[in-house]
């Protein structure tokens, strides 16, 4: 592909590195771009992979294995989508990711990214675990086979597959129980829903895994979804219309807020808590859904809820979106987002760290440790919290 | 430069636990499993499709295997091999011998500068299979190779040998070499590329068609059961917190004398 056959041609060059993509919304800092958080360096801010990814394409500069990392590196966080004063900011990302989809053509992707999509091609998950594993998070739970409940509970493979995301998958399904909601689950049936997949720019995988999620629903008798993970809840919100698949989803605290709300969940026992909440990208500036996370611990008696400095439309990424929380490319540093993340939510002298993903849960836990931050700070997940007033484990 | 790539179809076992011993006890069950190219002959492919992509000429993918094992020939040829060729034939899993006869039979049918193989599989490990199809065809080889450059009418290679050490050779074509792993980094295979390749020629021959009869290719090694090695006994896992196994640990190092 030529700059003149690439989808954005006649956008991309109009990105004049104002630098207004790396700001929160207050202007603080230039820091809430993840990856020039990390390595500082105006070619890993989103202008600098814009007028990289052009170079590119024009044969100004060749591939090599640093250029795919600097766009492998990006978060798909979204958060030079909220700064850009240009219009054609709705479609910053989509620019990275259509140059990620020439990469995967031309086979010229960075290995982990390579690794991570051609387990998904064989096992269905990044991590290369057998798919007949992948329902064994719900053991003894009592949590059942979907069989034309009321909800599709569906995971996704960090849920299924991580140990510690497990935890979570496994709490907020016996908080679904408790609150007598029917539902029921895919088990080693679930395949990836291939939101990370997609981001990650190879598109003929990410259609094949949406046709075949979409029938399955279809032949199961699916009518609503709900997710554990924000990304989950993306590609199927938003992605999975174009191929026939339009099923009413909810994220989780979507849920748990409404259930809570018809007094079919009771959090009455309450938690004597300061908590902070971390907004995940995929559910806040993906989806504008910054409320229902904070209404469900609002609810709970005794949780006094403090904010970060950088929230909602500024949160900074844990750095774990856009497959980054296997690719690992902005790893390995005290500038790493997920380290900054909890260094800002310890400042608020909160003692509980609240996500409501998956992948924010592992990369932000890891973080905690890697700052020496246990005896000041748990990250946990909302339905944890809630699980834990409820007094389910 | 002509060059033909040899490929093997291996389970993929990257999930140990997940490999089971069927009743019979001569295979593995494979019914939950995922196959994919053997590692090595992902390398040797790679190595193939940049010397084309540098030297022009033609590049053949070929396995022989049983219509399952499409699927990688398909990969190969989203790879960029221009055409592919099974023979079909089931062979005895660990008779390289076999496999060689056949290999060796199928390349002299086809116009060829250079043979490349894997340096071995995945799942026998025999690490046999090149050298002998290179004995069967009488041209020069070298195995286990980490560094190639092509000049006219010759290659340059560079053979791994232990400690780090490189042996470099120059080989007059047509030869035959197996390559190592790390040689290169193979590319990723898309799916829209493997789309693209099915419209690409699949040819599948018989041994027949090749001049060889059952009794050429009657095994040369009887594989008697597969078995899981003994458990050892040796290994001790040291419970409580990192704190207190870090300790223990320490403990039984300085023990033994190690510290």
């Amino acid at each position: 592909m030529t700059l003149a056959e690439y989808k954005y041609a006649d956008t991309i060059h109009r990105c004049f590195r104002c630098g207004y993509c790396k700001f929160p919304v207050n202007w603080m800092d230039v820091n809430n771009c993840p990856a020039y958080a990390r390595f500082r360096m105006e070619t890993y801010s989103c202008g600098g992979r814009l007028w990289l990814t052009k170079a590119w394409l024009s044969n100004e500069i060749d591939w090599s294995e640093h250029l795919a990392q600097i766009l492998y590196s990006c978060t798909a966080c979204k958060n030079c989508e909220e700064k850009c004063p240009l219009r054609f900011n709705v479609d910053i990302f989509n620019m990275i990711q259509a140059a990620r989809a020439e990469m995967v053509e031309r086979g010229l992707v960075p290995a982990a990214v390579k690794e991570f999509l051609e387990n998904v091609q064989r096992h269905g998950n990044p991590y290369g675990n057998a798919r007949e594993g992948r329902g064994e998070w719900s053991q003894e739970t009592g949590i059942e086979q979907y069989q034309g409940q009321d909800y599709l509970y569906y995971v996704g493979c960090v849920g299924s597959y991580d140990t510690r995301a497990q935890q979570t998958a496994r709490t907020l399904g016996k908080v679904l129980l408790r609150s007598g909601v029917s539902f029921g689950v895919l088990g080693s049936e679930e395949n990836c829903d291939g939101n990370e997949v997609n981001a990650l720019g190879e598109e003929t995988l990410f259609e094949m895994l949406a046709e075949e999620n979409v029938r399955k629903f279809k032949d199961l008798g699916v009518t609503n979804i709900v997710t554990l993970s924000p990304h989950s809840y993306n590609a199927f919100k938003n992605d999975y219309a174009k191929y026939d698949g339009s099923f009413p989803v909810l994220h989780y605290t979507q849920l748990l807020r409404d259930l809570i709300t018809d007094g079919k969940l009771d959090v009455s026992g309450g938690m004597n808590a300061r908590v902070t909440y971390h907004d995940p990208c995929f559910l806040g500036r993906w989806n504008g859904e910054y409320d229902a996370p904070r209404q469900v611990l609002s609810a709970i008696p005794g949780i006094e809820l403090v904010e970060m400095e950088k929230n909602r439309e500024s949160t900074l990424c844990c750095g774990g979106g856009g497959g980054n929380f296997y690719t690992d490319f902005l790893g390995g540093s005290e500038n790493s987002p997920a380290r900054i993340r909890v260094r800002e939510a310890a400042t608020t002298g909160a003692s509980v760290l609240a996500v409501a993903c998956p992948n924010c849960m592992t990369m932000l836990e890891d973080a905690v440790k890697a700052e020496g931050l246990e005896d000041k700070l748990v990250v946990k997940d909302v339905s944890e919290i809630v699980g834990e007033v409820c007094g389910i484990g | 430069m002509d060059i033909i790539a040899c490929i093997k179809r291996i389970p993929d076992t990257s999930e140990a636990d997940t490999i089971k011993i069927d009743p019979s006890q001569m295979s593995i069950e494979k019914g939950s499993l995922v196959f994919k190219i053997n590692d090595w002959d992902e390398y040797a492919l790679e190595t193939a499709v940049q010397l084309k992509e540098r030297t022009g000429g033609s590049l053949i993918a070929v396995t022989v295997g049983p219509k399952e094992w499409d699927d990688v020939l398909r990969r190969a040829l989203a790879m960029g091999a221009d055409r592919a060729i099974r023979v079909d034939q089931d062979m005895v899993a660990a008779d390289c011998h076999s496999v060689a006869i056949v290999l060796a039979a199928l390349t002299r049918s086809l116009p060829y500068d250079l043979v490349l193989c894997g340096a071995q599989s995945e799942d026998f490990g025999c690490g046999q299979l090149g050298v002998m199809v290179a004995e069967m065809l009488g041209v020069p080889h070298a195995a286990l190779v980490v560094g190639l450059q092509e000049e006219e009418g010759k290659v340059r290679v560079d053979r791994e040998l232990e400690a780090g050490i490189l042996e470099s050779y120059t080989i007059e074509l047509p030869a035959l070499l197996t390559i190592q792993t790390g040689i290169n980094r193979p590319r990723y295979i898309s799916l829209g590329g493997i789309k693209r390749a099915m419209k690409k020629e699949l040819q599948v021959m018989s041994p027949g068609e090749l001049g060889l009869t059952a009794e050429m290719l009657a095994p040369q090694v009887k594989l008697e059961r597969l078995e899981f090695p003994p458990r050892g006994k040796e290994a001790v896992l040291i419970p409580g917190t990192p704190e207190e196994s870090a300790e223990h640990l320490a403990s039984i190092l300085q023990s033994a004398g190690i510290f």
